[in-house]
């Protein structure tokens, strides 16, 4: 049903914004305990390779192999998980992103998956976006009742102080690794949603950059609530587009006002840089961090900025 | 027939080594249950290595622990905790962004659930609306204990904007939620004014009185002098003298720990 609401066009940006979304909460779910990862997008490789190697491989239905790519993602990011547990900070970035490296090149040399030539005719799958929506919205909705229950403020107080946190009972090994399992898991969702919108990957689709930008979606959009992931991921997938359409209206600006300012040409160059297909969209990515980091490190959207909004002014 | 007055924790040879430097040095200690225990030496004796390896924190390199007639086997400080031993500690260290209730309600955690699973389970699938049953009988616990502690008004203040007082305060109501049989005070006093460290003699007090056996470091004398059973006294990682307040005050050994080596002529 929601497949004839849009055309093929908006329906592809819409099912990109949804991965993305998903990935960013990929990258949500280890960083509550304060694991950051740059492994994610590797998570999203094995999801993607999981689901095409069953659905065109064995002829299993995309509805039994989505499970099954969040479930092996999962549990390779559990085993993942073990050695992440010891260390903190740069050397956690650097193991995760030494483990997405491994699967880049694994899937790069495994012939069975297509290699260097790709992973090709993966099934399309014409109701996606019905799935993309239904995740989003069950992990949406995962994430409101974790961040409302004992084990989601269990996992703040690992993020706040790990070693107090043991100390006071919370059994910090099994909060971590669930946290990062979890997030694996969510991650091989969205690269298998991927793979069977996109029909074609390589083992270059889940790079390092696609790790970078999930990173970008969450800082952005605030890590503290898990709004923020959700915002971020939409807010930075859908700018591109939005400037797209402002291009039309710019046509019907004066000739003789762009003339004495070129605003279509700054507009142009703005917009060149912000595409999606464009690696220069990542200067202005790093514009953007830095201008953040200055004026709201905490991202768009906090925990204080969402409680402001909920309670009455005259509280 | 079982022995009258158990000791709550038995100490035997504990020793601690960092390097070729002795933090603790063939330690015995024994804490009877239902005792105020004090621990004092000068800085540097010894005594906050000795709460790090009570908790697990770190790791005793010779020595035995008994918790409650049984020997403290358990690796992991959450795994102790569990046992019944619960602390705090001497620079403070809250959650800086939770909440004074969310603070207690983390001691109350590993209580409510005994598992990671059974905790994830409860996040997930509970009634669409309205608060748990577990999570709003950890919420009432955690009132009564911020009201025991004297801290009733603050509990949705952020830990961080607490005063210096009321931090140390809630940290030994997280401590409490645990629920523990042992409780270990790391300088509860430090920093305290004299109203304040007089409050806290009485909530020590009354602590013991909840049935919890409480092992107190502290360098305040006239507070542990005042509340304290039994008195342990360490120097350089060794115990020099051990009694009630009264016998360790005038022992010549401690006299020299602290004003340095006799000066008669």
């Amino acid at each position: 049903m929601l497949h004839d609401l849009f055309d093929g066009y908006t329906r592809s940006i819409l099912v990109f914004t949804g991965v993305n979304i998903m990935a960013a909460y990929s990258f949500y779910a280890p960083f509550k305990t304060g694991q950051v990862s740059l492994g994610q997008a590797g998570f999203m490789a094995i999801g993607a390779y999981a689901s095409a190697v069953l659905t065109q491989k064995f002829g299993l239905p995309f509805a039994a192999a989505l499970p099954v790519a969040g479930v092996a993602a999962g549990v390779i990011g559990i085993l993942v998980g073990f050695p992440a547990l010891r260390i903190k900070g740069i050397y956690l970035l650097l193991l995760t992103l030494g483990f997405a490296e491994i699967v880049q090149v694994v899937t790069l040399s495994w012939d069975f998956v297509g290699g260097a030539q790709g992973f090709r005719q993966i099934p399309f799958v014409p109701s996606i976006l019905e799935y993309v929506v239904c995740l989003i919205i069950v992990v949406v909705l995962f994430f409101a009742r974790l961040e409302r229950s004992s084990l989601g403020r269990a996992m703040d107080a690992v993020h706040q102080d790990e070693t107090v946190a043991e100390v006071m009972g919370l059994d910090v090994v099994r909060i971590k690794l669930l946290a990062f399992g979890l997030g694996a898991a969510i991650a091989g969702l969205a690269g298998a949603l991927y793979a069977h919108h996109a029909t074609y990957i390589d083992s270059n689709t889940f790079n390092i950059m696609v790790a970078v930008e999930i990173l970008m979606f969450v800082i952005v959009g605030g890590s503290s609530t898990y709004w923020g992931s959700l915002l971020g991921a939409g807010f930075l997938t859908l700018l591109p587009e939005f400037l797209r359409s402002l291009r039309d209206w710019l046509e019907l600006v004066p000739v003789a006002w762009t003339d004495f300012f070129p605003m279509n040409r700054i507009y142009d160059f703005l917009r060149d840089a912000l595409d999606f297909e464009n690696a220069k969209r990542l200067i202005v990515y790093g514009i953007i961090i830095m201008v953040m980091m200055i004026l709201r490190p905490d991202g768009l959207l906090t925990r204080d900025s969402l409680r402001r909004l909920w309670t009455p002014r005259h509280a | 027939m079982p022995e009258l007055a158990a000791a709550c924790l038995e100490i035997r040879g504990l020793t601690k080594r960092f390097g070729g430097f002795y933090a603790l040095n063939e330690l015995d200690m024994e804490v009877a249950t239902g005792h105020i225990h004090a621990l004092i030496g000068p800085n540097g004796a010894g005594k906050t290595t000795f709460f790090n390896l009570l908790t697990g924190v770190l790791a005793a390199d010779e020595g035995a622990i008994v918790f409650e007639g049984r020997a403290l086997d358990e690796a992991r400080p959450s795994r102790r905790t569990v046992r019944g031993i619960a602390r705090t500690f001497q620079n403070i260290r809250l959650f800086p962004h939770l909440t004074a209730l969310e603070t207690v309600m983390i001691g109350e955690h590993c209580r409510a659930y005994g598992s990671t699973w059974r905790a994830l389970g409860a996040a997930v699938l509970r009634r669409p609306f309205g608060e748990a049953a577990e999570e709003r009988r950890m919420r009432e616990n955690a009132m009564e204990l911020l009201a025991f502690l004297g801290l009733a008004n603050h509990g949705k203040e952020r830990a961080s904007n607490l005063s210096y007082g009321d931090q140390r305060r809630l940290e030994i109501a997280r401590a409490l939620a645990t629920q523990p049989r042992l409780l270990l005070l790391d300088e509860p006093a430090a920093g305290l004014n004299p109203n304040e460290t007089a409050a806290l003699d009485e909530t020590i007090t009354r602590i013991r009185d909840r049935g919890v056996t409480v092992v107190l470091i502290e360098h305040d004398m006239n507070l542990v002098m005042g509340i304290s059973d039994r008195v342990t006294v360490l120097n350089f990682g060794t115990k020099i003298a051990e009694g009630t307040p009264g016998e360790v005050q005038t022992h010549p050994a401690v006299l020299e720990a602290y004003l340095g080596e006799d000066v008669k002529p």
